[in-house]
């Protein structure tokens, strides 16, 4: 045996070295281990911890869709649609820059040479640029589309980014009170003074992946989103457009400078249609002047003119003071301290009735009906018929208007605000104003939401938050309906324009003169207007025109009262108002 | 003493005495069962391999439902996107502009004021007519500047022959014209 042992031995040397130097080498071994794990876990766990969870986890953002605002049929003004944006590695496209460059402009038509310059290898601000976009808010399907497409002819270095896209089906109808979005966020109207509510919350959803699938036991974490909430208004998307291209016609016809149309529903004092003139294209906003991107019927100030007559004779008859056979004897001119009082038409001496000083709009009949007032009453009167006050019904940077104070009236200041000068209103207010009238004397509140609606500013607007108060009584009202019926009466009224045929209408022309922005004092130019409603005994919609400095020297009755004409015409067969059948008004104008 | 049990024990023959020798009970050698192992063994196998089949199975079948939600997921956005965009197109084809100007192509004509029919008695109410002056549903063009709109220039040409009928001063006329455009042709 040890013959066999021995040759073993001397090859492998003896047992116990072996032993000792495995032992070493193993005890080498796990201390390189030891260190390294006092590496990972002592010194920096937390780095390689993030690491090897950020290996194969998503952390991916749910995005909330925006809220559509809707007309009162639920038809969208403003809709969301899921969206990409097209965007470059200047790096890999500039091979084929050209090529792809076509393509996109076949595909997308975007700007050609633009989109070239992007693809080829530049630089911004010293470093190499490898992030251009090509195209935004692109439908996804059609981005889609020309992604894959790209794809099958090797173009490569395209990718898409998500990017959602408002669109307004109807462009520029509604787009004044609509408002829109900018390339990040929402810049003027609606969009924007109800932007918390239409925007939602995002949430986010986190996830592990292996090979672009979800790995079904990993950890997984979602948040859903919150969509934002539709916004409803009163608006009948038609009857706006209507209003909107009938008020185009007239300010382009008479040169004017621009015009905005109020149409009131009579019962609810919800707004219909607010057109403004000119407009723009909400899909395309900043192609058109920014003054033309907000809503003149409720930002702009203007002195009203003898629309305003009608508050002044309503509320003398309220308080029982005049009546509409009341008779006046009208001078040619009235002199009043040191001015004069003049009447748009030249007469001499004439005998008018209250009706027929509304009929022919005659400022001095008026001013002497207006002596009657006692001191501040005039003033307490247009404060209830809601002139002086924001009407609040959710339009950004809307004007209070001007009402002097009352105990800071002169008699000349009076004189004047009983006609419809130096006072200062917006549109939406004079066509409350008009509508008391329309309504039996109750004044409601305005609205343009639906239901109820909380602006940024933590405002509640909107038709739950009408409000109805009595300003005149009930006959006060009809009373000066039957006079303003006399005003489109086509042989004894300056508006025989405003009418409807069929219908009786009640209505009052207002030419004003405009206060300059640069002299502040009047410029020679005139703010012409109708207000009205019809049918007029049994009134469902009022509608109020104005036009700014019309070109052509027309006056309200001949620029606003056509206009104001069609669009009532239009209101009525649209919600299938037939004529009441009884006859229009014979008020005595003269005696 | 007699319990019921000695009683019971003297009752017994004593001739039965081997026999109870027989049946004394004693310990049995413990019996060695020829079981294999082989059955054992293939059972936990058995069970060790259809957990891990049954396992991987679970595990693959879990993985295809993930990668069918992926699939799915997908999809539905997709549809979702194309639904979207579909409606985008509905909303712009309602865009009553639109309408207004298909209609206009189709020859309809506006109306003029509201009439009624009365459904019951078949009364019209109100005159339905077309409106004279219907509403111009496109805005002006804007005005060209005037070096762009250069006025016209109109030249009056006597005519050179005054005598003659109407019919020949008309000929002489066209003659004349043509004399003109040929020389402009010609210049």
């Amino acid at each position: 045996m040890p013959a066999t042992t021995s040759p073993r031995g001397t090859r492998r040397g003896s047992p116990q070295l072996r032993l000792r130097v495995g032992f070493v080498v193993i005890a080498m071994l796990l201390s390189v281990f030891g260190a390294r794990l006092v590496q990972l876990q002592g010194l920096d766990p937390n780095s390689y911890a993030q690491m090897a969870a950020a290996a194969g986890q998503r952390n991916v953002v749910l995005p909330a869709a925006r809220g559509d605002i809707l007309d009162r049929n639920g038809e969208p003004l403003a809709d969301s649609v899921d969206g990409l944006m097209v965007v470059a590695d200047p790096r890999l496209t500039a091979p084929d820059a050209a090529e792809i460059a076509t393509f996109l402009y076949r595909k997308l038509n975007v700007d050609y040479p633009t989109t070239l310059a992007k693809l080829r290898e530049h630089e911004i601000d010293g470093t190499e640029a490898r992030f251009e976009y090509i195209a935004r808010r692109v439908p996804s399907t059609i981005a889609t589309e020309v992604i894959e497409e790209a794809k099958r002819h090797d173009f490569k270095g395209l990718d898409t980014r998500r990017d959602p896209v408002r669109d307004y089906p109807a462009g520029d109808v509604g787009a004044n009170l609509v408002g829109f979005i900018g390339t990040d966020e929402p810049l003027a109207g609606f969009e924007r003074t109800f932007d918390k509510q239409l925007s939602g919350t995002d949430g986010s959803a986190r996830y592990e992946v292996g090979g672009g699938n979800r790995l079904p036991l990993g950890e997984s974490t979602v948040t859903d989103a919150v969509n934002g909430k539709d916004l409803k208004t009163t608006l009948d998307l038609d009857l706006q457009w209507y209003t909107q291209r009938v008020l185009r016609q007239t300010v382009e016809d008479s040169g004017a400078e621009s015009g905005f149309a109020i149409v009131m529903d009579t019962r609810s004092a919800e707004l219909l249609a607010v057109a403004d003139y000119p407009t723009y294209d909400a899909n395309n906003a900043t192609a058109s002047p920014k003054a033309d991107l907000g809503s003149r019927a409720l930002q702009d100030v203007y002195e009203p003119g003898s629309v305003e007559k009608v508050l002044t004779v309503s509320s003398l008859i309220d308080l029982g003071l005049v009546s509409p056979r009341t008779k006046i004897v009208v001078p040619p001119e009235l002199k009043r301290e040191d001015r004069a009082i003049g009447d748009w038409f030249p007469h001499g001496t004439i005998p008018l009735t209250l009706a027929g000083v509304i009929a022919k709009s005659s400022n001095i009949g008026t001013v002497l009906a207006a002596d009657k007032f006692k001191q501040g009453q005039l003033d307490a009167y247009l404060r209830q018929f809601g002139l002086g006050q924001r009407t609040d019904i959710g339009v950004r940077g809307e004007t209070p208007g001007l009402l002097p104070p009352g105990n800071t009236w002169t008699h000349q200041m009076q004189d004047r605000i009983a006609f419809g000068q130096s006072v200062s209103v917006n549109g939406a207010q004079m066509a409350a104003a008009v509508n008391t009238i329309a309504n039996g004397g109750v004044r409601i509140s305005p609205n343009v939401i639906e239901g109820s609606a909380t602006t940024d500013d933590g405002k509640q607007v909107g038709t739950d938050h009408a409000t109805r108060k009595r300003v005149i009584s009930a006959k006060a009202a009809h009373q000066t309906m039957l006079m303003m019926e006399r005003v489109v009466d086509p042989d004894v009224g300056v508006a025989p324009g405003a009418a409807v045929p069929g219908y009786r209408v009640a209505g009052k022309t207002g030419t004003a003169q405009r206060v300059g922005a640069e002299c502040g004092c009047y410029d020679g130019t005139d703010t012409v207007s109708f207000a009205g409603f019809a049918p007029a005994d049994d009134p469902r919609f009022t509608i109020y025109v104005v036009v700014q400095n019309p070109g052509n020297g027309g006056g309200g009755g001949s620029v606003a009262g056509p206009a104001f004409s069609k669009i009532m015409s239009y209101a009525l067969r649209r919600y299938g108002v037939p004529p009441t059948g009884t006859q229009p008004s014979r008020l005595p104008v003269d005696w | 003493m007699s319990t019921p049990a000695m009683q019971v024990r003297s009752r017994i023959p004593r001739l039965a005495g081997s026999a109870v020798e027989r049946a004394r009970l004693t310990v049995v050698p413990r019996r060695r069962t020829a079981a294999g192992r082989a059955p054992f063994l293939a059972l936990v196998s058995m069970v060790l391999l259809g957990g891990v089949v049954g396992l991987l199975l679970f595990n693959t079948s879990m993985q295809q439902a993930s990668f069918a939600t992926t699939a799915l997921e997908q999809q539905s956005t997709r549809l979702a996107a194309r639904e979207q965009s579909l409606s985008m197109d509905l909303e712009r084809l309602r865009n009553p502009q639109r309408i207004a100007g298909a209609a206009l192509k189709l020859g309809m004509v506006q109306a003029c004021s509201p009439a009624f029919l009365q459904l019951g008695t078949g009364k019209v109410t109100g005159a339905p007519c077309s409106d004279p002056n219907p509403l111009r549903i496109n805005g002006r063009p804007p005005v060209k500047p005037a070096e762009l709109n250069p006025k016209t220039k109109v030249v009056r040409v006597e005519a050179s022959a005054t005598s003659g009928n109407s019919a020949g001063d008309t000929a002489a006329g066209n003659a004349d014209r043509a004399v003109r455009d040929g020389k402009k042709k010609s210049r």
